[in-house]
């Protein structure tokens, strides 16, 4: 996207309509409603509204349990699963990982936009339960390292934009003015008009990646999900992630329990083994280099997509100029805004950060 | 001491908007929460149980999913809930609730003891009516001590009460005997955050969940839209008044300057309101 | 109309968008606090415009204030400001704060 335009690639697919669901939009709150039944009708005692201050150690170090925010405040346990999300400040100041850097985690705002489901279904030629994603890249993120996104649900559209904290804090941007912005760009604005906002939340999100995954287990706990920087940037997963992360670490101690076997940092081990062949790890491990890539090329995000709608646009008008002119017009804005080196130079890291 | 609170679930009603085209009530995402001016009711109900020891039940009526505010009550410190849920207490209005909770309550008398108090808080705020603690007392025959602000003394063994009433125009002070049926204002104190112990102990807890048939409720016109005479006309957003709120600027933030100023500012759009107030305290 | 798509653009007020939001405010425990400080640093100073919800403000001395009743937990000035140490960051008493209408 730059200032004006944008240029997009489509994919709609009847294949995606196939019996087994295969992505899905969901709202955090409800989600996690009927979420927290199911597993408690599995037999979990959920504690809600209960803050956990810090983690309970033995005198050999080894996590027996909890300290929360309640009077009388101590939980005993044989293992303890952080699952406190990317802030992770329990296993933070317990010693178990170190602070966020400001480089390696976003900040994203999101707006939820109420429309008639009969509304959302024509605007964007919707039929039964499909959905939309848009996700947008360009000078929206005002030279950022970041990216603005849009989804469809039944009778709602989210819509947001997120970019890496330490870019907010020299940018001088505000991110609601920016989020603002976005819902203003003539591409998105139609989309949303004539539509409610019911909430604006922000939350961080971990984009270091696989480098930055800290330790995963110790004597009597294993991290999950966010806390342990289980997000996949470039595809915007991090719930699924967390799922199974979460499931891994279920099943490793129920595992471990069934052999009456210690739940110490030795035995744990086997979490990371689990881990390592599930799509988490192989995925995390796959795009190892793309944070440090997109964070040390920002012309990713403003120059490209500059060069891009400029050359549609040269191809697209019909001006009465002839084809290769045309071509040759587009090859010369790219190397003007970037050196022929520079152009393969891109082109290749990004490749190898990809593999 | 045996004390019973009903509590009700309600939409959390400042997060209803009235869609300002159609004028329809936007009901997606109104989060429910325990009607506020009961959790005063709840408090008071548990500091008198801390005090002579005893139980306090809370009981609900509504749809399954009221089970959330029980259980939340159990986490206050509450000792135990019951839910009455029965499709046929649907679109119930004040005068079929109390019937229904008046059927629940002689039922918890069987099951548990009798209560010597019963709380309601002072109104709901979907309804706001303030009639479902009276008709309950009507109902079960109870001396009912309204819009209490405090109880000044207890005397279960003597089985005697004296509370303090806010009324218009000044406070009462109210004997009577006990069992009685209590609405609590609101303000009058604040819900305890439970322990650990209350936590878990909630969690963990099996509702007491009972139909119209386990309550012993058995004529069923009397239940729910059957049992309900009151019929809804209409739901109106009221029109925005003209006349606009005015804001006064000043920069000495003096209380004697803020009082004038504002007082500059009335007396020169009410132009006769001056000389009426001089004229009244001239005598 | 309050919440409808405007054309103001980057003159977003943050309030009217706080305004849909759903807070439980724990009146009189901020669970974020700015150590007191003369000058505050240049990584302090960013949180009046990187905060989400508009939380920091300068007063007239040129001090970082926080006011935390639309705060979304977020972590952003707790990162910021992690070498520095000019906040103390916790997360509300259990049931208080932000609480996701939708999420
Ligand atoms: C704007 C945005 C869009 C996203 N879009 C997608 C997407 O499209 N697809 C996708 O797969 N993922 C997406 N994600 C990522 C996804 O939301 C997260 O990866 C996922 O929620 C992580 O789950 P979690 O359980 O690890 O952490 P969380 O969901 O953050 O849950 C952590 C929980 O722990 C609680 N907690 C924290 N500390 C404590 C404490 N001390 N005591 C008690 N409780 C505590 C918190 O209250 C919270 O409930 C998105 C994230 C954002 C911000
Ligand atoms: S946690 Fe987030 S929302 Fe709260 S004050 Fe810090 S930056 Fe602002």
């Amino acid at each position: 996207m730059d200032d004006t335009s944008y240029v997009g690639m489509h994919y709609r697919s009847e294949d995606f309509n196939e019996e087994r669901p295969n992505r899905y939009t969901i709202i955090r709150a409800q989600f996690d409603k009927w979420f927290s039944r199911k597993v408690r009708d599995a037999g979990v005692v959920l504690l809600c509204e209960t803050t956990v201050k810090e983690l309970l150690r033995d005198t050999h170090g080894k996590v027996i349990g909890v300290k929360t925010d309640r009077d009388g405040g101590t939980a005993l346990a044989d293992v303890v699963i952080l699952g406190e999300g990317v802030n992770g400040l329990v296993g933070q100041r317990s010693g178990l990982r170190s602070e966020l850097k400001p480089d390696s985690v976003a900040l994203a705002v999101k707006e939820m936009h109420f429309l008639p489901r009969e509304v959302i279904e024509s605007r964007f030629n919707l039929k039964g339960n499909e959905g939309v994603v848009i996700e947008a890249m360009g000078t929206i993120t005002a030279g950022m390292t970041g990216t603005g996104f849009l989804y469809t649900n039944q009778e709602s559209i989210s819509v947001g934009i997120g970019c890496i904290v330490s870019d907010f804090a020299e940018n001088g941007t505000t991110p609601y003015g920016l989020l603002e912005a976005f819902k203003n760009h003539p591409s998105i604005k139609p989309l949303l008009a004539n539509s409610e906002c019911k909430e604006y939340a922000a939350h961080l999100i971990p984009e270091g990646g696989y480098k930055s995954i800290p330790e995963l287990f110790g004597d009597g706990w294993i991290v999950v999900g966010d806390a342990g920087q289980f997000v996949n940037a470039v595809h915007r997963e991090g719930s699924n992630l967390a799922m199974t992360t979460g499931r891994i670490a279920g099943e490793t101690v129920v595992w471990l329990k069934r052999r009456r076997e210690e739940l110490s940092k030795a035995n744990l081990a086997e979490y990371k083994r689990r881990l390592d062949e599930t799509f988490v790890m192989k995925d995390l491990k796959k795009y190892r280099k793309i944070p440090e890539f997109l964070h040390s090329n920002k012309h990713v995000f403003g120059l490209y997509p500059r060069l891009v709608s400029a050359a549609a646009q040269t191809w697209f008008r019909v001006d009465g100029a002839d084809k290769l002119t045309k071509e040759k017009e587009i090859l010369r804005s790219f190397r003007k805004g970037r050196s022929l080196p520079g152009l393969i130079g891109d082109a290749f890291k990004l490749a190898r950060s990809w593999r | 001491m045996h004390i019973v609170v009903c509590m009700k679930q309600v939409p959390d009603s400042a997060q209803i908007r009235v869609h300002p085209v159609t004028n329809t009530i936007m009901r997606q995402g109104v989060p429910t929460i325990s009607n506020p001016y009961d959790l005063f009711a709840l408090e008071e109900a548990m500091r008198w149980r801390d005090r002579f020891g005893g139980e306090v039940t809370v009981l609900t009526m509504g749809p399954p999913m009221a089970e959330d505010s029980l259980r939340k009550a159990l986490t206050f410190g509450a000792d135990r809930a019951v839910l009455l849920t029965d499709r046929f207490f649907a679109g119930s209005d004040t005068l079929a609730t109390s019937f229904a909770l008046a059927g629940a309550l002689a039922k918890i008398e069987q099951e548990f003891g009798k209560p010597l108090m019963i709380f309601t808080g002072k109104q709901t705020i979907d309804g706001d009516t303030a009639q479902v603690g009276p008709g309950i007392a009507k109902r079960l025959g109870l001396n009912q001590l309204t819009y209490v602000a405090r109880i000044v003394d207890l005397a279960p063994e003597e089985g005697h009460i004296t509370v303090e009433r806010r009324a218009e125009g000044g406070v009462q002070v109210l004997s009577t005997r006990l069992p009685v049926l209590i609405t609590m204002l609101e303000g009058v104190n604040e819900i305890r955050r439970g322990s650990l112990d209350d936590a878990f102990r909630a969690a963990r807890a099996k509702i007491v969940t009972w139909n119209a048939a386990d309550a012993g409720i058995t004529d069923l016109t009397k239940c729910g839209l059957r049992g309900s005479p009151t019929i809804v006309k209409k739901v109106f957003a009221p029109p925005p008044r003209a006349e606009k709120a005015y804001q006064v600027a000043t920069t000495d933030l003096s209380m004697e300057a803020l009082a004038e100023t504002v007082m500059d500012e009335i007396f020169k759009r009410q132009t006769s309101l001056e000389g009426d107030l001089m004229r009244f305290s001239a005598g | 109309m309050t919440g409808m798509v405007e054309t103001g653009v980057l003159g977003a007020k943050v309030e009217e968008k706080l305004f849909q939001n759903r807070y439980l405010v724990d009146a009189g425990r901020p669970h974020i606090k700015v150590r007191p400080h003369d000058t505050p640093s240049k990584a302090l100073r960013s949180l009046t415009y990187t905060c989400p919800a508009g939380c920091y403000s300068l007063n007239d001395k040129g001090q970082v204030e926080i006011t935390v009743d639309g705060c979304f937990e977020c972590g952003t000035c707790r990162v910021l400001t992690a070498k520095t140490g000019e906040i103390e960051w916790e997360y509300p008493r259990g049931g208080y704060g932000v609480l996701f209408k939708f999420g």
